[in-house]
């Protein structure tokens, strides 16, 4: 067995690291060359010298670093070259551009899963089946207590959740880049005809994920002085950072609910202070990361993002495959 | 109607914040659904049954030995959860794919009544199966309520109080009546549903119940500003709190949590039922110290609460007390809307009446109150401080000129508690929590010095807020040195102030001390690890307080 540093990929400063190409995956400090999986916050940081991702991701990621970074861009499946070793994105079915990255150094292939689902969504390609030597997995939903319900029952649960309350301004926290254009693509598809709202935040990316031919409801960006009986049996999507503090005080009479994969989970949803809560995920669940392991072939398996303990002792005792610690 | 209207009633309720919101909810699935399963729906939700038909160790032990799921991964997940009843609801999820026809309308009456109690007659073989079947032809959606109900730990957050409310408002009768129907046992049938929702008030049928209890609020500072001669003071007992009913001459005693509890201590019932007057009385259950004439330990009084028919040695060695505080109803004349100091002057009168007629032996079961009478503000404070040695919590204020009204009423009757112990001690453990702390680090061991050795002395669970204990939990995952299963052993470096009730020599455990209702009431960052008490300051506290 090798040791860690010979490993093709491995961990250095908390971040994954190609010594050999001398390039970071989704490095939270500034390097000098950065692969970017997909634009969220956690997944990039400011000040890289170059960055490499697909080109919806290039277009996000300009919009939340700036116009001025130095981005190389890429088809999904197009292969390029650095210090000998290929590398290619694939489509892994997160959010808008979001990819999985694959490198092939003399004949060993290494696949980054990046942030994954195997759900069915409109607003991004489909995860694709790679195969792969050695994969580098999240986990973080790695426990079989989580299991998705296919997003057009959450949609319909959603759609019930607002006319059953006609006499209230429904307020849907999510994440403001995925989730969010996620569930308006669902939403407009069940029977709730009422209006919509989004924060400014999740205007923006409305109006990219559009740019980029996706499928999005055209919703109206919510202003303060709106007026409350304007707003009775209507939508509104916000971000989540907005649920504590003084801007609910905008509105009268609502309900709140929280769209996440983790509502599926009664202590944790009554913990998060939202009345209700819609377990839906831009994440795999439990069946989706054993499907992928599975799929991919891989023979070596890394995971990051959540807890490993669980999903790697059971696959070594189960599918007899070699789950290998990164040691941080 | 059914399990289904019952499952979406459940997760409504769940999904609710405002009061009165669950109200109306609760009003229309009444209105909705027939008297037995509305009597059934009643009993679930008020916890009245805490029946548990099997433990949630059998469950998980069930579905692992199933589907072939291995134990520990389902303990995780548990971990994960902190509930065996969802854990397992969550892990049945597309499990039970089976072709078998879907029971989708079962009712909660022929659940509750017929299929589960019938799993009791099985042997075990036979009961796994069962459940297994119930599981394939019970809907997804209603395996929690299921489970739930199986393994007996039916909470949802709906108070009696919500129920009582809903009821009042469905039938336009008040509050009290509904609350005083509700008290007690509830046999979900028809019949008793249609007692609850009966628009007729027959006292007649009230007859064994006792009042809604009134309860004392927290000391605020405002009340100083009044004249001392407005109050009534009464030691603060810590025993059991009691009604005390005799109605045509039958004796019922009834807790706070509407529990009747006759057969725990037929000797107060069977002395009682020698007065010839019908009366309710509130007061204090104890074990009573008759030598010294003070309450004995909350915890010999845990020796009586859950034995029933209790045999003569326990009954000696044991033995009780009823102090009365209160005259509620006197010979069938409710008399709650007089004011407290003229209840007191009925109390006194109709005890001694009773002394002078009644056998002499009563009176080593029964007795009223002493009263305290504190000259200004101060002094209370005084006889605050002096409770512990006659083993009380502090002193009862009661408003002179109140009626016996119901519930948490602000500026009726206050209770001031002495002030708690308190020590410095150290982090050194902590353990996943359970129910809404799953999930998270909550349940903490901490230590004091012995030399340059920490001590375990305590454990608490209460006190942090929700975000000292997310970022606690962050530290405790930053900082640990070994992990025992759930338990992990932390680095010492967290100081926290620990208050407790009590503190006593304890041969259980290694630090040689054991105190009560420890929790913590500061998150001492002031302070370093060298800066928390010893096992010596503890003892040095001991000594002061005895």
């Amino acid at each position: 067995m090798r040791t860690k540093q010979e490993y093709l990929i491995r961990y250095k400063d908390g971040n994954l690291y190609c010594e050999l190409a001398d390039i970071w995956i989704d490095p939270s400090k500034p390097v000098k060359k950065a692969l970017i999986t997909h634009a969220h916050f956690d997944h990039f940081t400011f000040g890289c010298e170059e960055y490499f991702s697909t080109i919806e991701t290039a277009i996000l990621l300009k919009e939340r670093v700036g116009d001025n970074i130095k981005i190389k861009t890429f088809e999904y499946g197009e292969e390029f070259k650095i210090n000998g070793i290929n590398i290619s994105f694939h489509p892994s079915g997160h959010i808008l551009g979001s990819s999985q990255i694959r490198f092939i150094f003399a004949e060993e292939k290494w696949l980054i899963s990046g942030d994954f689902k195997l759900q069915k969504d409109q607003t991004c390609k489909q995860y694709e089946i790679v195969k792969t030597d050695y994969l580098i997995s999240e986990c973080t939903f790695g426990l079989p207590i989580f299991k998705w319900d296919e997003s057009n029952k959450i949609a319909n649960d959603i759609s019930k959740w607002i006319t059953n309350s006609p006499e209230k301004t429904s307020l849907l926290f999510c994440y403001s880049l995925g989730k969010a254009q996620r569930l308006l693509n669902e939403i407009s598809q069940t029977n709730f005809k009422g209006n919509i709202y989004s924060h400014g935040s999740i205007h923006k990316m409305n109006n990219i994920y559009r740019e980029l031919g996706i499928d999005i409801k055209d919703t109206m960006k919510i202003e303060n002085k709106k007026k409350i009986d304007e707003l009775k049996g209507s939508l509104i999507l916000l971000p989540p950072s907005l649920s504590k503090g003084s801007y609910l005080k905008n509105f009268k009479n609502i309900q709140t609910a929280f769209a996440s994969g983790w509502m599926s989970i009664r202590a944790l949803r009554k913990r998060s202070g939202y009345e209700k809560g819609f377990a839906i995920s831009d994440h795999a669940d439990w069946d989706g990361i054993l499907e992928v392991v599975k799929k991919s072939e891989a023979k070596n398996v890394f995971f990051h993002h959540g807890d490993s303990e669980a999903i790697s002792k059971y696959l070594v005792e189960n599918e007899s495959i070699n789950v290998l610690l990164f040691g941080k | 109607m059914s399990l289904k209207k019952f499952s979406e009633l459940f997760g409504d309720l769940d999904s609710i914040n405002s009061t009165n919101n669950k109200i109306e909810v609760l009003k229309n699935y009444f209105l909705s659904n027939d008297p037995i399963d509305n009597s059934w729906a009643i009993y679930l939700l008020t916890g009245k049954s805490n029946k548990r038909f099997i433990s949630g160790r059998y469950l998980k032990n069930l579905f692992s030995q199933i589907y072939e799921y291995p134990q520990w991964l389902i303990d995780t997940c548990y971990l994960k959860v902190g509930d065996s009843a969802e854990v397992i609801t969550l892990l049945l999820k597309n499990k039970t794919n089976s072709r078998k026809k879907k029971l989708s309308n079962i009712s909660l009456n022929e659940l509750l009544s017929e299929t589960i109690p019938a799993l009791s007659k099985l042997n075990e073989e036979e009961k796994n199966l069962e459940i297994k079947n119930l599981w394939e032809i019970l809907p997804e959606d209603n395996h929690l309520i299921f489970n739930k109900i199986l393994t007996g730990t039916f909470r949802v957050g709906v108070s009696i109080g919500l129920i009582t409310k809903s009821i009042s408002k469905l039938i336009n009768i008040d509050e009290e009546i509904i609350s005083h129907r509700l008290m007690g046992d509830f046999k979900p049938s028809i019949d008793s549903y249609e007692f609850l929702i009966n628009k007729n008030i027959n006292l007649q049928e009230l007859n064994s119940k006792p009042f809604p209890f009134l309860l004392a609020n927290t000391i605020e500072d405002k009340i100083f500003k009044n004249s001392i001669n407005d109050f009534q003071f009464e030691w603060k007992y810590d025993g059991i709190r009691m009604q005390l009913v005799k109605r045509s001459g039958n004796v019922s005693l009834w807790t706070r949590g509407q529990e009747l509890v006759n057969e725990s201590f037929p000797e107060l019932v069977e002395k009682m039922s020698h007065i010839k007057d019908d009366f309710v009385l509130d007061g204090e259950l104890l074990v009573w110290n008759f030598k010294e004439q003070i309450a004995f330990d909350f915890s010999l009084l845990q020796k009586r609460i859950n034995r029933k028919s209790p045999n003569k040695s326990i009954q000696i060695k044991y033995p009780i007390i009823f102090i009365a505080y209160d005259l509620l109803e006197i010979n069938g004349r409710d008399i709650r809307e007089i004011k407290l100091e003229n209840r007191r002057i009925e109390l006194e009168k109709y005890f001694s009446k009773w002394q002078n007629k009644t056998e002499n032996d009563i009176f080593d079961i029964f007795k009223i109150c002493d009263l305290i009478f504190p000259k200004d503000w101060p002094d209370a404070l005084t006889y605050k401080e002096k409770s512990r040695e006659n083993n009380t919590e502090g002193l009862i204020i009661k408003k002179k000129t109140s009626i016996y009204s119901s519930g948490r009423k602000k500026g009726i009757w206050w209770k001031y508690k002495v002030d708690p112990m308190q020590l410095d001690a150290v982090l050194i453990y902590a353990k996943g929590g359970s129910g809404r702390r799953a999930g998270l680090y909550t349940d903490y061991s901490f230590a004091l010095w012995k030399d340059k050795e920490l001590i375990k002395f305590a454990s608490a669970y209460s006190g942090l807020t929700n975000i000292e204990i997310k970022e606690l939990d962050k530290w405790i995952r930053k900082n640990t040195i070994e992990k025992f299963g759930p338990v992990r052993s932390l680095k010492p470096e967290m100081v926290f102030e620990i208050s407790f009730e009590k503190i006593q020599i304890s041969k259980r455990h290694k630090s040689g001390i054991a105190v009560r209702f420890p929790r913590i009431t500061k998150w001492r960052k002031d302070k370093k690890i060298n800066d928390a008490d010893s096992l010596e300051n503890a003892y040095e506290l001991m000594n002061k307080i005895s």
